[in-house]
C-alpha cells in the first residue's frame, strides 16, 4: 500500500480519535482527572446511533448511502446517549464522590466496566454494524489519485472537519466556550482554587459525552461495533490527549491526528507491521510523558 | 554563643562558623525574577529571620537553600560543603532541614510515627538489615522512641504520641513539625512561617522554645516569618528581602525603623 | 483516640471469619453437588495466585502511593519466561528446570521493572498510571506478535506442573506450593513494613516533598517498593503458567490489572491481611458469577458481563462508601521488638 494511502486511512483513523481526545482532555482537565470510562462512553454512543439505525430500518426506511437523513438521525441518536449517559455518570457516580483525582480515577474504571457490561449483555458480544450499503473506494477519487477513499470514511473525515471547526467558533467566539478554555487553559489554577463553576462542569460533560459518542459512531461506521472496541481506541486517546496537552483542545486535535496517522502508517517503519501500530503510538505517548509531560502544545512543566 | 554582628561582608566571613552561606542566588520562573542575586552567611548559634513582603521570594529562596528547585545562578553551601543542586535529601544529610509553611497531614500516621521518621540514617530503612541485623535495628528503633518522646515531652505535646496526625490542629501540627526536625539533630533549621495562623499564646509558646533550644542547646535558625513581632524579641539579626533583593539586614530596631522596610511593607499592601 | 484501636486478636478474628466463611461455603458447594473437589482445589490455587498478586500491588500502591496498571505485564513476564524457559513446545526449545526458570523469570523481572521504573516512578500518578497501561499494552503486543519467539496467539501449552519432583500428586503440590509461598510473601512483607523502611514508604505516600525534606531520598525508596512489588507479581505468573500449565496472549487482557486493583482497594490499601482476603473475595466474585446464572433470573445473562458488572459497581461503591477498604491498615509502622518492654505502648 502506498504511504499516502496509509496517511489517508490515518486521517480516517485521526479523525475518529480526535472526536474522542478533544472530549476527554475537556474533562482532564476541568474535572482533574483522567477518565478511563471514555473509552466506553464512546462504544455507548455507537450503540445508541445503532438503536436508532435499527429502528430506521426497521420501519421501512431504507439508507441507499451513507449520506442520507438516516446517517443524521443515527449520530443524533448517538449523541443524545453520549450525553445522557455521560452527565447521569456525573451525578450519580463522580461528583457524589468528591475526591481526589486519583480516587476518581480509579472509580472510573469501575464505571467504564459498568458501561461495557451492560452494553455487552444488552446486545450482545458479537459485531453488529449499521445499516448503511458498505460501497467500495470512490471511484472518480481512485481513478484520479488512485486512493481507496470508500464514502463512510469521506463522510467521518468531513463531519469531524466541521465538528471541529464549529467547535473552534464556539470556543473562540462565545461566552461559554472562553470559560471553557480559562477552565481548561487553568486546570492548576482550579485545582488550587477549588473553582469548578458548576456551568462549566456541566457543559464538559456535555461536549465530552456528545463528542465521544460522535467518535463512537464513526468507528462503529469505519469498522463495526463491538462492545469491547472501547479499550482498545480508548489508550489511543489518552496518547493524543498527552501529545496535544492536557487542557489544550487544539493540542487534542493535533495529537489526535498525529496519534491516527502514527497508527495507521506504523507499517513505513522498516521491519515493523501494522500490527504494531498502537504500540508505536503508545511508545510515542510514554515518550511525551517522560520528557514534555505538558505535551507539545501544552505548557512546558518540570 | 549568640553573635550580634553577622553582617555579610563577603570575604571577612568566619568559615569555621558559618553553618550556612548563600551567594548570588537567582531564580526566575518565565522571565519573573524571583530572586534576585541573594547572598547572607548564617553564623552557628544563631537565629536569623527573615522578612519581606508576599512575592519577596522568601519561600523560594528557602526552596532554592533546601535544593526543591535549582537556583539558575549562585550557590549555597552548608558547613562548607557545595550543596548547590542537589536533591533535598542530600542537603539534609549536609545538616541542613527545612520546615513548610503548611504542614500537611499525614494520612494514617500517629504522632510519633511521624516523629521517627525525622531521624536520620535509620539502619531499618534499608530492607536487608531488617533480616540480618534485627536486633541493632531494635536498639535503635528504642533509641529513636525514647529521643521522640523526649522531644514531644519538650514540646510539651506527649500526651498526643499515639493520636493520628489527623487529628492534630494547627498549632499541634507546627509543634510536631519542628518537633520532629529536632529528631534529625541538624546544624541548621529552615522555619517557613512557625507561627503563621496560630493563636498567639500558642505563638508566645513557640517562640519561647525556640529561644530555648537555640540558647541551651546551641541550635541554629534560618526564620522566615510575617510577624515581625514575632521575630523582634527572638532574632539577633533580620534580613529583608524584597522583591527578590536583600534589602537590607540588621537588628530587629535597625529593621524596624527603617523606612525603606516600612515602604516596602505598605507598598505592597 | 487511639489509632491502635482494634486488639490484635479480634482483628485476626475477623480476618478468619472472612476466609473461613468463604471455605465453609466451599465446603457446602462440595458437598451439595455444586462444585467438584478438583474445582475447589483449583479455585483456592487460583486465590492464592490473587493473594500473591494483590500482595505485590500492595506494596506499591498501598505502601508506596505507586499506581501499577501494568500488573498484568509483569504476572505476564513470569507466565512467559516459565512457558518459554520449560514447555515442549516453546519455540526456544529449552525445556529447563522450572526452579531455575523461576530464577531467571524474577532476574528478568527485576530488570524489565527498572526498565520501566527508572524513567516512569517520577511522573505523577496519573501520568504514571498511563504510561505504565501503556508499557502493559506493548508488552501484551509484542507477546502476541513476535510468534517466533512466544508462539503468539497459538499460546504454549506444555508446561510442566508445579515442582513435579515433590512426592505429592499434582492438586496437593500446587496448594502447598501456592500456599507456603503466599505465607513466606506475607510474612516477608510484615516484617519489612513495620519497621522504618515500611514508615518511610507511609511518608512518602502522603507526601513526597516532606519525605525528601526529612532526609529520605523518595524515588530510591519508590524504586525499591516497585521493584519489589514487580517480582512478587511476576512469582504469580510464574506459578500460574505451571499450575495452569497453557498460556497465550489473551491472558495478558489489562483487565486482569484491575481485578487485582480491586482486591487490593476492597481489602484495604496498605493492609496485608486486607489484600489477602481481598483476593480471596476477587476469585469468589470471578468464580461465583458462574453459578448465578444458574439461577433463573441471571438465566439470560452470560457469565462474562455479568461479572464485568459485578467489578464494576464494586469498585465504584467502595471508592464511595467505604475507600479505605474491609480491612485498613491498623499497625503503627514500628518496629514490633522496640516496643516490647518500652512504656507507653498499645
Amino acid at each position: 500500500m502506498s504511504v499516502i494511502q496509509l496517511a489517508v486511512d490515518g486521517i480516517v483513523y485521526g479523525s475518529i480519535i480526535v472526536l474522542g481526545a478533544v472530549g476527554l482532555s475537556l474533562v482532564y482537565s476541568i474535572g482533574d482527572f483522567p477518565n478511563f470510562a471514555h473509552g466506553d462512553l464512546m462504544v455507548a454512543g455507537a450503540y445508541g446511533g445503532l438503536v436508532a439505525n435499527l429502528g430506521l430500518t426497521q420501519i421501512g426506511l431504507q439508507p441507499t448511502s451513507v449520506f442520507s437523513p438516516e446517517l443524521l438521525v443515527t449520530i443524533v441518536a448517538g449523541l443524545a446517549i453520549g450525553i445522557v449517559v455521560a452527565v447521569a455518570t456525573h451525578y450519580l457516580v463522580f461528583k457524589p464522590l468528591d475526591s481526589g483525582p486519583i480516587a476518581l480515577l480509579i472509580t472510573s474504571f469501575g464505571v467504564a466496566l459498568i458501561y461495557r457490561s451492560l452494553i455487552w449483555m444488552g446486545f450482545g458480544s458479537s459485531a453488529r454494524s449499521y445499516n448503511f450499503p458498505r460501497s467500495g473506494p470512490i471511484g472518480s477519487i481512485r481513478d484520479a489519485t488512485g486512493l481507496a477513499v470508500t464514502n463512510r470514511m469521506l463522510v467521518i473525515v468531513l463531519a469531524t472537519a466541521v465538528v471541529v471547526t464549529t467547535l473552534h467558533f464556539v470556543l473562540q467566539y462565545s461566552m461559554l466556550g472562553k470559560k471553557m478554555r480559562a477552565a481548561a487553559d487553568n486546570g492548576d489554577l482550579a485545582r488550587i482554587s477549588g473553582i469548578r463553576p458548576r456551568e462549566t462542569v456541566l457543559t464538559m460533560w456535555v461536549g465530552g459525552g456528545a463528542l465521544a459518542a460522535m467518535g463512537g459512531v464513526f468507528l462503529g461506521l469505519h469498522t463495526l461495533i463491538r462492545p469491547l472496541m472501547g479499550f482498545d481506541i480508548l489508550l489511543l486517546i489518552f496518547a493524543a490527549v498527552i501529545l496535544g496537552g492536557i487542557g489544550s483542545i487544539y493540542g487534542a486535535m493535533l495529537g489526535g491526528f498525529a496519534i491516527g496517522l502514527a497508527h495507521e502508517m506504523t507499517p513505513v517503519i522498516p521491519g515493523v507491521g501494522s500490527e504494531y501500530g498502537a504500540a508505536v503510538a503508545f511508545v510515542i505517548m510514554i515518550i511525551i510523558l517522560l520528557v514534555r509531560p505538558g505535551g507539545i502544545l501544552g505548557e512546558e512543566t518540570t | 554563643m549568640s553573635s550580634f554582628e553577622l553582617t555579610y561582608d563577603g570575604a571577612n566571613l568566619q568559615k569555621e562558623n558559618t553553618v550556612l552561606e548563600v551567594a548570588g542566588l537567582k531564580k526566575s520562573f518565565g522571565g519573573l525574577v524571583v530572586t534576585d542575586d541573594v547572598s547572607l552567611a548564617i553564623e552557628s548559634g544563631s537565629i536569623t529571620g527573615m522578612i519581606g513582603p508576599n512575592g519577596a521570594g522568601k519561600s523560594t529562596l528557602f526552596n532554592q537553600i533546601s535544593g526543591f528547585y535549582d537556583p539558575d545562578d549562585g550557590t549555597v553551601e552548608v558547613n562548607g560543603t557545595d550543596v548547590t543542586g542537589k536533591q533535598p535529601n542530600k542537603i539534609v544529610q549536609e545538616g541542613l532541614l527545612r520546615t513548610f509553611q503548611t504542614p500537611r497531614r499525614l494520612e494514617k500516621m500517629t504522632v510519633r510515627e511521624a516523629m521517627l521518621v525525622g531521624a536520620q540514617s535509620q539502619l531499618g530503612e534499608s530492607i536487608l538489615p531488617l533480616w540480618i541485623s534485627g536486633a541493632e535495628v531494635t536498639r535503635e528503633e528504642r533509641a529513636n522512641l525514647e529521643r521522640a518522646m523526649e522531644l514531644l515531652e519538650f514540646f510539651e505535646i506527649d500526651h498526643l504520641a499515639t493520636e493520628p496526625t489527623t487529628s492534630l490542629s494547627g498549632g499541634q501540627m507546627k509543634l510536631l513539625a519542628l518537633a520532629r526536625a529536632l529528631m534529625a539533630e541538624p546544624d541548621i533549621l529552615l522555619l517557613d512561617e512557625p507561627v503563621a495562623g496560630i493563636n498567639p499564646t500558642l505563638v508566645n509558646q513557640i517562640a519561647g522554645f525556640i529561644e530555648e533550644l537555640n540558647q541551651e542547646q546551641g541550635y541554629t535558625f534560618f526564620i522566615i516569618e510575617h510577624d515581625i513581632e514575632f521575630l523582634m524579641g527572638l532574632a539577633e539579626e533580620v534580613i529583608v528581602l524584597n522583591q527578590g533583593r536583600v534589602l537590607l539586614e540588621g537588628t530587629p530596631e535597625t529593621v524596624q525603623s527603617d523606612e525603606r522596610v516600612i515602604n516596602a511593607y505598605l507598598g505592597d499592601m | 483516640m487511639n489509632v491502635t484501636i482494634p486488639k490484635t486478636d479480634h482483628e485476626l478474628g475477623s480476618t478468619s471469619v472472612v476466609l473461613l466463611g468463604l471455605i465453609v461455603l466451599l465446603g457446602l458447594a462440595i458437598l451439595t453437588g455444586a462444585l467438584t473437589v478438583s474445582y475447589a482445589t483449583y479455585l483456592i490455587a487460583l486465590s492464592g495466585m490473587y493473594v500473591l498478586l494483590a500482595l505485590g500491588l500492595n506494596v506499591q500502591w498501598g505502601y508506596g502511593g505507586i499506581i501499577n496498571f501494568a500488573v498484568v505485564a509483569f504476572w505476564g513476564l513470569g507466565a512467559y519466561v516459565a512457558a518459554l524457559a520449560t514447555a515442549r513446545t516453546s519455540p526456544l526449545g529449552l525445556e529447563w528446570h522450572p526452579l531455575f526458570a523461576l530464577v531467571v523469570a524474577i532476574i528478568f523481572s527485576v530488570i524489565a521493572a527498572i526498565l520501566v521504573g527508572l524513567p516512569a516512578i517520577r511522573l505523577r500518578a496519573d501520568y504514571l498510571a498511563i504510561a505504565t497501561l501503556g508499557f502493559s499494552e506493548i508488552f501484551r503486543l509484542l507477546v502476541a506478535n513476535e510468534t517466533h519467539i512466544t508462539a503468539g496467539m497459538a499460546g504454549l501449552a506444555g508446561i510442566p506442573s508445579v515442582l513435579e519432583d515433590l512426592p505429592f500428586d499434582t492438586v496437593t503440590t500446587n496448594l502447598l506450593v501456592v500456599a507456603v509461598a503466599g505465607a513466606l510473601v506475607f510474612l516477608f512483607l510484615r516484617r519489612i513494613h513495620r519497621s522504618p523502611w515500611g514508615r518511610v514508604m507511609q511518608i512518602i505516600k502522603a507526601d513526597e516533598d516532606l519525605a525528601e525534606s526529612l532526609g529520605k531520598n523518595a524515588f530510591s525508596f519508590k524504586m525499591q517498593t516497585f521493584v519489589l512489588g514487580c517480582v512478587i507479581m511476576t512469582i504469580a505468573g510464574v506459578y500460574y503458567a505451571h499450575f495452569i500449565g497453557y498460556v497465550d496472549p489473551t491472558d495478558l487482557d489489562p483487565l486482569e490489572t484491575f481485578f487485582v486493583w480491586v482486591a487490593v482497594i476492597l481489602g484495604g490499601s496498605g493492609s496485608n491481611r486486607g489484600a489477602v482476603v481481598g483476593a480471596f473475595i476477587l476469585v469468589a466474585v470471578l468464580e461465583g458469577t458462574r453459578f448465578l446464572t444458574d439461577f433463573s433470573i441471571f438465566a439470560a445473562l452470560s457469565t462474562g458481563p455479568l461479572r464485568l458488572l459485578i467489578v464494576g459497581v464494586l469498585i465504584v461503591l467502595i471508592m464511595r462508601f467505604k475507600p479505605e477498604g474491609l480491612y485498613p491498615p491498623r499497625d503503627e509502622l514500628i518496629w514490633p521488638k522496640s516496643q516490647t518492654d518500652t512504656e507507653g505502648q498499645s
